[in-house]
């Protein structure tokens, strides 16, 4: 069974290009908004690798990403944080808020997908 | 879902994006420290950034890369938003609507484009002190510099070496070491590995989410050391990680063997059995350091202190915020895209629905079956509840179009060197879809227009006593069954005598005529009229007004002006809800149906002998105590029928006035969906459209406003007359 991917970003060209390269790539994608509605999205499914954005409106990716390092669920699974060249406060913010992966925006669909692979399979 | 569709995603997305950063933008002069305010214009650039980076649009990359450094320094308050970073950043909004329109049309940007990009970058880059450019990150880091010369001590075998010792937390931080090997079989081929569990406690002590393992790889490959680094890099912090090229010297391996925990020996032999050196290597290397210091080897694999990650006091004040705004966001993130085609071809089915509803509720009376009549009024219910829902789709709230004058009145006032502060109001009316499209347009003028004739310059308002700075008030609301918008200014109002004057001099009035206020001030509105003195830029050249008047009839809608002078002038747009169809109120006149809006429609009363004989010239009734003027339609449509048994009165409101229509039957409720009268019939007054009835028959749809003018121009003419 493919292995299953959230991506949480509040641009829906970004989600949408991110997805269709993993899912040609043969991942599952599920698509959330904002952390708020990535809380929702996860929903004790059994997710794979966490893809998030930073500067979110209504929850930033740090605070998503804390909240979700509580659940039981998803304590050990991956997180691709999406941090920008002038982010390194936040990248370390980032690090202790459970995000060890990083890919740098901007990126090319390629960049994301070897990020991915060095993560998981698909 | 393609590329194509995301692209397009893109355009819509940046085009909001872009307006959220203008508002942001305009709303920054008045609170230039608000932190909210700064991250939405932030966002904006720098998801734009993001979404355009993935689509290979570099162009755009570069500029909003620009942009974005000079807001992270405005966010780390190492800059200060004045009026001139506001007016630059709005430059970029409108640069970057440029660009993307080009993404939209797919073409590529014109050498004015780009060189007006040029500037602006050069003006950004001004405020971010030279640093600019994007650090490249797919540029590979050079490569480890090969060592010259004859080194007489070089390995033979010709793969990298790699030695891994995975961070105990890898695990807790969702890595898994496996997936890292297997991505290295992209860059090249595993010659050799050999797991090394030296680390391992005795299964009592070990915890399963810690990592013990180590690995020793020899790796055949034609990639950079970055290129072989970058594969670890996220696990980067926490291992520790030897990437040695092919044919290094001996002494590095060497070192390398003594820098790790494990015993020198086991690892000597390992690197051997990876294919890594020699024995002969080895050994020769071993002997030749034997002498040489030796240092302990630091203990790798210390636990290490699980970081305290959560807050707890932080967490609830987030929480506590998220709840506020819970449920707005859950009402954004609900939202659905949909094609404006399929919802106008829903809602032309909903119409044919109604009718057909009609026809059938029809044939269940003439047979008059219980059941059946029963089933079709459950039936028609829901058709109603059908049409009310389609109709709400199309339903937006005006805020977005107002949203947009701060830019026009910011953009203007700065033209016409006035300070006019805009005030906006009932932003969440909600109208149709297309009537917010086309009232862009005349209220645009309408402001316009206020802002340069109505608003006095800031010394004449001094005189006048009034503030320095004009305001502009926009507002929306609800009444009858219309949206009204109004454009007021509190400027100098219109001046009624130089109306009067032009209008006569361009042949508009007889001299004799005697007119109301509310009529001069609509001349205004007739074609060819213009009172400025000065023909400005923006207003003033005749054209307008006229089209104004036109663009909002063709919505169905009226406009009218109240004007005091020395106070100001609102001007007053009101538009029906729906363009398609309408709860009606149909009434019989000399056998023929009609139909109102059943908004207008006040009360209905009879029209009794007495009535008539009072009313005396035979205009007015009295309405328990109220003076109400009434028009008898079949007077109006001058049609006769012989017998008029009794006759009744429909009152009718609109625009804050009461009328009566005399009819001779009233038809009840009926569900109207309105259909355009033919280019032929465009003269008739007092007619708006027709509709179809459930038995095929056509019936009239009133235009109750024209009526009104009717009923009202008579009883105007009379005050005037009067004063």
């Amino acid at each position: 069974m493919a292995k299953t991917i959230l991506i949480v970003d509040d641009s829906t060209s970004l989600r949408q290009v991110v997805s269709i390269a993993l899912q040609g790539a043969g991942y599952d994608v599920l698509e959330a908004v904002d952390g708020q509605d990535g809380l929702a999205k996860l929903d004790g499914r059994k997710i794979h690798l966490i893809i998030s954005d930073v500067n979110m409106p209504n929850m930033d990716g740090l605070t998503f990403l804390r909240e979700a390092k509580k659940l039981p669920a998803y304590k050990f699974t991956p997180v691709i944080m999406l941090t920008t060249e002038s982010g390194e406060g936040k990248k370390q913010e980032g690090q202790q808020s459970g995000a060890k992966a990083w890919v740098v925006k901007p990126f090319k669909p390629e960049q994301m997908l070897a990020a991915v692979a060095k993560l998981i399979l698909p | 879902m393609n590329l194509d569709d995301a692209l397009k995603t893109f355009v819509i997305e940046s085009r909001e994006l872009l307006e959220q950063m203008e508002d942001a933008l305009l709303h920054i002069e008045q609170a230039p420290d608000d932190p909210d305010t700064i991250n939405a214009i932030f966002r904006a650039a720098h998801t734009i950034k993001g979404s355009a980076g993935l689509f290979g649009l570099d162009h755009i990359v570069r500029f909003t890369h620009a942009a974005e450094s000079v807001l992270d320094r405005v966010r780390a308050g190492e800059v200060a938003v004045d009026g001139d970073l506001a007016a630059l950043f709005l430059q970029v909004c409108d640069l970057l609507n440029t660009l993307i329109d080009g993404v939209s049309e797919g073409a590529e940007p014109d050498a004015d484009t780009e060189a007006q990009a040029q500037r602006l970058i050069g003006q950004l880059n001004v405020y971010t002190q030279g640093e600019a450019g994007i650090p490249d990150h797919t540029a590979p880091a050079p490569a480890e510099a090969r060592r010259d010369g004859p080194e007489p001590t070089l390995a033979e075998a010709d793969h990298w070496h790699l030695s891994l010792r995975f961070g105990s937390d890898v695990f807790r931080n969702g890595m898994d070491p496996l997936s890292f090997i297997r991505y290295l079989n992209r860059l090249g081929r595993i010659a050799h590995i050999v797991t090394l569990t030296d680390a391992l406690p005795v299964a009592a002590e070990m915890d399963p989410e810690t990592c013990y393992l180590g690995f020793e790889i020899g790796f055949e490959s034609g990639a950079t050391k970055a290129e072989i680094e970058s594969v670890f890099e996220f696990v980067a912090e926490d291992s520790v990680l030897h990437i040695l090229p092919p044919r290094s010297k001996i002494s590095d391996y060497i070192e390398l063997i003594r820098s790790l925990p494990e015993q020198e020996m086991q690892l000597g032999e390992i690197l051997v059995r990876c294919g890594t050196l020699t024995d002969k290597e080895l050994q020769a290397g071993l002997d030749r350091q034997a002498h040489g210091d030796r240092h302990p080897p630091p203990p790798i694999g210390e636990v290490l202190i699980e970081q305290t990650v959560v807050h707890p006091p932080v967490v609830e004040a987030a929480l506590e915020k998220q709840q506020k705004v819970k449920e707005q966001k859950r009402q954004e993130a609900s939202f659905i895209r949909v094609d404006a085609q399929k919802l106008d071809k829903l809602i032309n089915l909903v119409g044919e629905l109604i009718i057909s509803s009609a026809a059938t509720n029809l044939i269940a009376e003439r047979v008059n079956m219980d059941g059946l009549s029963e089933a079709t009024s459950t039936m028609t219910r829901l058709v109603e509840e059908v049409r009310d829902s389609v109709l709400s789709l199309r339903m937006v709230q005006i805020g977005a179009t107002f949203g947009r004058f701060q830019r026009v009145v910011h953009d203007v006032s700065k033209e016409l060197g006035k300070d006019i502060r805009l005030e906006i109001s009932g932003e969440e009316t909600e109208l149709d879809k297309t009537v917010v499209e086309k009232i862009g347009d005349p209220l645009t003028h309408l402001v316009r227009n206020s802002m340069d004739h109505g608003i006095e310059p800031a010394d004449i308002r001094l005189a006048r006593g009034k503030p320095a700075y004009g305001t502009l008030q926009l507002n929306a609301y609800h009444d009858a069954g219309n949206i009204v918008i109004e454009v007021s200014d509190d400027g100098g109002g219109l001046n009624r005598d130089k109306i009067l004057a032009k209008a006569l001099e361009r042949g508009l009035i007889e001299t004799n005529q005697v007119l109301s206020d509310r009529e001069i001030y609509a001349l205004i509105f007739e074609p060819g009229f213009s009172t400025a003195d000065q023909v400005s830029n923006l207003s003033g050249r005749g054209v307008g007004m006229d089209v104004v008047r036109r663009n909002i009839q063709s919505l169905r809608g009226t406009v009218d002006v109240d004007s005091e002078p020395g106070v100001g002038t609102t001007i007053r747009i009101r538009l029906p809800l729906t363009l398609a169809i309408i709860d009606g109120f149909m009434v019989g006149v000399a056998g023929s149906s009609y139909v109102l809006p059943l908004d207008t429609v006040v009360e209905c009363i009879e029209l009794t002998a007495s009535d008539r004989a009072m009313a005396g010239d035979g205009t007015y009734l009295n309405l328990r105590g109220e003076v109400l003027p009434y028009l008898r339609l079949r007077d109006f449509f001058d049609v006769h029928h012989s017998d008029i048994q009794r006759e009744n009165v429909v009152v009718v409101q609109y625009a804050g006035r009461k009328a009566g229509l005399v009819v001779d039957d009233l038809l009840g409720e009926f569900q109207t969906v309105i259909k355009p009268l033919g280019k032929v019939f465009s003269l008739i007054k007092g007619i708006g459209g027709f509709t179809i009835l459930g038995n095929g028959e056509v019936a009239l749809i009133l235009d109750v406003a024209r009526l009104m003018q009717q009923v009202t121009s008579r009883e105007d003419g009379r005050d005037a007359v009067r004063h």
